[in-house]
């Protein structure tokens, strides 16, 4: 007998015995449906554990071109000679204003000290990008500054450094000899480290942000569209942010930080979206308001997040004429990974930039985990730090989020123990019925087999049926628990999570629980003997 | 021309407890195709047994049993089931249609268990016209426990030529019909007969009923004690034609 024969036969034996069949199915309805509600609500959960660790920024790494440790310690490993790592292009400017820069020239042994050799190369001289001293120095001569210590320690003055005035590409963009990320490391990280989520590139600038009479200087930073993913705890008050068509394209869009936008719109009802802004001259258009959603890290004059305007990446560097870049921001996919994939970041890195053996990096990458305890972090968090934890300093967020991890994956063992033993219940059940029902039906498996049915045919038939029950009772199970789980949503405003694997395999292990508990009584069936079925009263 | 089918000193010897009970003690009996042979015997004669081991249900314990040349007698359950499916049509005493079963599904049941596949469509074409062919085509959707002894019979009939057997085997098929419809059970079988040249096994105590076939054969303590030609076979349908239709 085909088995779609076997299973519309089933179908229609158990319709017959409507109510019994219902009963048995209820076993495993029920055992279904808590199960798929409660790894739903434990989903749910793990899912907001996530959400608040990672808003946190637990997965959040941070690679920063350059590397000031250069004694060695803590900067790629072993003791390290200043003056034989660091790759130092000195720069000079020939008379026709083309530059005069000295490259390494890779020799046998890659870049060591001994092999190095120097060459002297011209490149063109950088666009220069228009300037208003207007607009930089619009209160020139009324300021005065007192200096305390070096000159580049004074937060105002930065600002007016020769080499930020100039902007004379990558070497002379505050970078300098840091200078050594590219967009290419950026693709790299994203294409070929394993659990990256998102990578962002970005360009960090300061720059003065003009509409009509109102100026406000302040960040501006050049970045990709997935910045908004990594930032879980940003909101957008208006708009949005600019979408990876524009940040592909490097438009000039411009999103404001919310300090931003209260200088610039004080009234602070005005929708700023499709208004025009200008940096360096050139027009930005308002696509949204960037503000935060927790109060640790809300928006106060001089934050690097909200007192600051995001711009794409593209267009800074068009406009600035630079190509490399100041940081790539790179999230882990879970938070317990972080670690595996920051190293990872540093190995590629490593790789890409040739930095040999005994070198240390040219880059710096650091982890939420390893600097950012106390610091900004989701208040949820910060107090299970404080509450549980009793040598706090030693405890790295990882760690705690590793427990919580822990955790939620003691409460799944319990779950499955809960479900395994539901679905016993409900197999037993199927089995009885399925016992009484081949006792029932001796006759009628007496008259098939004398009609020609081979005992598999009756072992499948009887398979069928108890598979049919089951699978049945955990498909009605899936709809149960997944009302249930809705519910208890809608009333206890739990978050819960239906995941289609966890449905995929309620259903499985219904019908396995069906073939398990089906085998003995469609054996027993196969086996007997036509005659004696027959003569059966 | 080698006989449809051949026994040949079939014993069969069932153990109860400690106690042999020899049911068979030596039978050797040859059907041609076409005969419409009656067995008779009382009961525990070993009519049952033989019919068991005609009907491939059973095997014997020692002995030959040819159908169509080939031994059969110690095949495989498998084996055997597909020799019942394809060489052989069961009609019992009891009917055994299957309760809360339509006719017409009940008459496609042999279908499903052909080895072959047979679209739903042809299955339900085939069902059909067996059922007419008994008379039944009004009857098709009624469950058993709503047609009369005769029509259920009837379609237990249909049912054993499904697969269009050679071999019709009926145990006691008027067992539990009124004379009436028992007239009328032989008529089938012997227009089956005459028609389309099925071999009728009819096992039974009566032995008026055992009249109808055309030859008789007596069993008594596990032995054939007669085999007789029954050139005055009835006919059932010349006396069909003489009984009253309402019967009292």
């Amino acid at each position: 007998m085909e088995l779609s024969a076997c299973f519309s036969l089933a179908w229609l034996t158990l319709r017959r015995n409507g109510l019994r069949s219902a009963l048995t199915l209820l076993g495993i309805t029920i055992g279904v449906g808590a199960v798929l509600t409660m790894v739903a609500v434990g989903n749910g959960a793990r899912a907001s554990i996530e959400d608040q660790v990672a808003a946190a920024g637990m997965n959040v790494i941070t690679v920063t071109a350059g590397n000031y440790k250069m004694k060695g310690e803590d900067a790629g490993g072993g003791v390290v000679d200043h003056q034989a790592s660091l790759v130092e292009p000195w720069e000079e400017r020939a008379d026709d204003g083309t530059r005069l820069l000295d490259e390494p020239v890779r020799t046998r042994q890659g870049l060591g000290r001994a092999e190095r050799t120097w060459r002297r190369v011209s490149r063109p001289a950088p666009r220069r990008v228009a300037w208003s001293p207007a607009v930089f120095y619009p209160q020139r001569g009324e300021v005065t500054f007192t200096l305390v210590g070096h000159p580049e320690d004074d937060p105002m003055e930065k600002h007016n450094h020769p080499t930020s005035r100039e902007r004379l590409g990558d070497s002379a963009a505050g970078l300098g000899a840091a200078a050594t990320l590219t967009r290419d490391d950026s693709k790299a990280i994203r294409d070929q480290v394993k659990g990256v989520q998102y990578v962002a590139a970005g360009v960090h600038e300061s720059a003065r942000v003009v509409l009509d009479d109102r100026r406000w200087f302040t960040r501006l930073h050049g970045t990709e569209s997935d910045m908004p993913r990594i930032r879980r705890t940003w909101s957008l008050t208006h708009g949005r942010f600019f979408n990876d068509a524009e940040s592909n394209r490097g438009e000039q869009v411009i999103v404001l930080g919310s300090v931003v936008y209260a200088k610039l719109f004080p009234d602070g009802k005005t929708d700023p979206t499709g208004v025009t802004v200008t940096i360096w001259n050139q027009p930005f258009k308002v696509v949204g308001v960037l503000a935060s959603t927790t109060w640790t890290s809300s928006g106060n004059v001089g934050d690097d997040e909200f007192d600051a305007v995001y711009v794409p990446l593209g267009a800074v560097h068009r406009l600035l004429n630079l190509s490399k870049l100041n940081t790539i921001t790179v999230t882990s996919k879970s938070a317990a990974e972080t670690t595996r994939v920051s190293k990872d970041v540093t190995a590629l890195l490593r790789a890409r930039h040739k930095i040999a053996e005994a070198a240390p990096d040219d880059f710096v990458v650091k982890t939420q985990a390893s600097s950012a305890l106390g610091k900004g972090i989701n208040p949820q968090v910060a107090r299970a730090i404080a509450g549980n934890v009793p040598g706090l300093e030693s405890v790295t967020l990882e760690q705690l989020s590793q427990t919580m991890e822990r955790s939620s994956r003691t409460m799944t063992a319990l779950l499955a123990s809960v479900a395994s033993v539901s679905l016993l219940v409900g197999g037993i059940g199927i089995m009885n019925v399925m016992l009484l029902s081949v006792t029932e039906r001796t006759r009628e498996i007496g008259i098939r087999m004398a009609l020609g049915a081979r005992a598999r045919d009756v072992m499948l038939q009887f398979m069928a049926e108890a598979v049919t029950l089951s699978l049945t009772g955990g498909v009605i199970g899936v709809a149960v628990g997944m009302v249930a789980a809705g519910s208890v949503r809608q009333m206890l405003k739990w978050a819960t999570i239906v995941s289609p694997g966890a449905v995929f395999i309620a259903v499985g292990v219904a019908a396995a629980v069906g073939i398990f508990f089906g085998l003995y009584p469609a054996r027993q069936a196969s086996r007997l003997d036509p005659i004696e079925a027959l003569r059966f009263e | 021309m080698a006989p449809l089918i051949s026994l040949q000193d079939l014993t069969k010897t069932y153990t109860v407890g400690e106690v042999a009970v020899h049911a068979l003690r030596g039978v050797s009996l040859d059907i041609d195709a076409g005969e419409f042979t009656s067995i008779v015997g009382p009961s525990g004669s070993g009519k049952s047994t033989c019919m068991h081991i005609l009907g491939c249900l059973d095997r014997p314990t020692t002995g030959r049993y040819l159908l169509e040349g080939k031994d059969v007698s110690q095949l495989t359950r498998d084996e055997l089931a597909r020799v019942r499916n394809h060489k052989i049509g069961f009609v019992f005493q009891s009917f055994n249609l299957l309760p809360r079963t339509s006719a017409l599904e009940n008459v496609e049941l042999p279908m499903l268990y052909t080895g072959t596949k047979v679209a739903p469509a042809e299955r339900h074409r085939r069902a059909r016209a067996a059922l007419a062919s008994v008379g039944l085509e009004n009857r098709m959707d009624h469950f058993p426990n709503q047609l009369s002894g005769g029509q259920q019979q009837r379609v237990a009939i249909a049912r054993a030529l499904m697969t269009e057997p050679p071999i019709l085997l009926a145990d006691e098929p008027t067992g539990n019909l009124d004379s009436r419809t028992s007239v009328e059970v032989m008529e089938i079988f012997q227009r089956l007969r005459m028609e389309r040249g099925i071999t009728i096994i009819l096992i039974t105590h009566d032995h008026e009923i055992a009249e109808y076939g055309s030859r008789v054969v007596s069993f008594k303590d596990g032995h054939v004690v007669s085999d007789s030609k029954n050139e005055t076979w009835r006919e059932a349908s010349r006396e069909l034609a003489d009984m009253p239709l309402v019967t009292a």
